[in-house]
């Protein structure tokens, strides 16, 4: 395997995402960061599980080339499944928090939580 | 910029290196470790199913599958409760669609639901599952609602009925994968018999759970959007 294989665009991928998800200011930019950090996740664990010339996991097995590694693939679908619940429900609350801040800024929506927190004591 | 960037990026650059570190020193890029495949061959063909990947996380790994189709619920709930509690914001005027998106919302419809079916049952067989099934079949339910609205497509569909499906087909995963204990077997072992590989009756319980799964996932996703649209105001 060559350097530029699925691991390593995968490492790429989530060092783009955590750098968004750490530094982006936009809440739904971040949302697609951490999209962005699944969906390394999800390619880093199937190539984990791949061979160059590897056939689908499909019985019966071919006899001249090697299945796939057919586990990370169910893995993935966990992870898949999961990432979509988390998606969804991490929108709602950002829709939630724009309708009372009237901003998708975090440090501006921080800000004014931090105010309001003042007002009351 | 306030804060000090440098600590963040020294931290995720050695965190990126540790973890290049430990896979090169676990996998050590040669191509995987495939001992596993031999023994995931035995248990799809204990199993009965053609597809290795269902077999494994439908028959070897169920309980894993169990809690997430419960993590999928559970999002679903929270979708439905913080959207619900917010209220519907007042009607906006509904940009009307082309003529070309109806024509050919009618001619798609039938055809993705057709798909989604096939992919579910066939989940044991070939490439797809309950999941993709189910979210194939959401989709179409998107399209229709880009035409007639949400609120005419959710009446077709039956309403309040549907969310008592989908909790029904929740429950009926669960009680499908406690009925073997009460019979005394093995704990999420399978119920039916394997079949003949590659015929659609193969494959144990497979086939049930793709089933039961497909319409959780199906309803779970078409609630998805429905609060998102509803929310909105317009599609």
């Amino acid at each position: 395997m060559g350097i530029l294989n699925g691991v390593t665009i995968s490492i790429v991928l989530f060092g783009v995402g955590l750098l968004g998800l750490i530094f982006r200011r936009d809440l739904v930019i971040k949302l697609l960061a951490l999209g962005l950090l699944n969906s390394a996740a999800i390619l880093c664990l199937v190539s984990l599980g791949a061979t160059p010339d590897g056939a689908a996991p499909f019985l019966p097995a071919p006899a001249a080339r090697a299945l796939v590694d057919p586990l990370p693939q169910a893995v993935v679908l966990s992870a898949i499944v999961i990432n979509f619940a988390i998606l969804a429900l991490a929108l709602v609350f950002v829709m939630l928090l724009v309708e009372r801040y009237h901003t998708t800024d975090a440090q501006r929506i921080e800000q004014e939580a931090e105010a309001e927190e003042e007002t009351w004591t | 910029m306030r804060r000090p960037r440098l600590p963040l990026i020294l931290t995720a650059v050695v965190l990126a290196v540790a973890f290049c570190a430990i896979l090169i020193a676990d996998f050590g890029f040669t191509g995987p470790a495939s001992t596993s495949v031999e023994r995931f061959v035995g248990a799809a063909e204990r199993a009965g199913a053609v597809n290795m990947v269902s077999a494994i996380y439908l028959n070897v790994r169920l309980f894993d599958t169990l809690l997430e189709v419960l993590v999928f619920a559970v999002a679903v709930l929270g979708v439905r409760f913080y959207l619900t509690a917010r209220g519907r914001p007042e009607a906006v005027e509904k940009i009307p669609e082309s003529r070309v998106v109806g024509v050919a919302a009618d001619v798609l419809l039938p055809l993705i639901l057709l798909v989604s079916v096939y992919v579910t049952i066939h989940g044991h067989l070939s490439p797809g599952g309950g999941f993709s099934g189910g979210v194939i079949a959401g989709s179409g339910l998107l399209l229709a609602a880009m035409v007639a609205g949400t609120d005419a497509v959710d009446r077709r569909l039956g309403g309040r009925f549907l969310g008592r499906v989908e909790w029904a087909a929740l429950l009926g995963v669960f009680v499908l994968a406690s009925v073997p204990v009460a019979l005394g077997r093995t704990p999420l072992s399978d119920l039916l018999p394997a079949g003949t590989p590659g015929a659609i009756g193969s494959g144990g319980s497979i086939l049930l759970y793709n089933m039961l799964i497909g319409l959780k996932v199906f309803i779970g996703s078409w609630v998805i959007v429905k609060h998102f649209v509803d929310h909105r105001g317009e599609i």
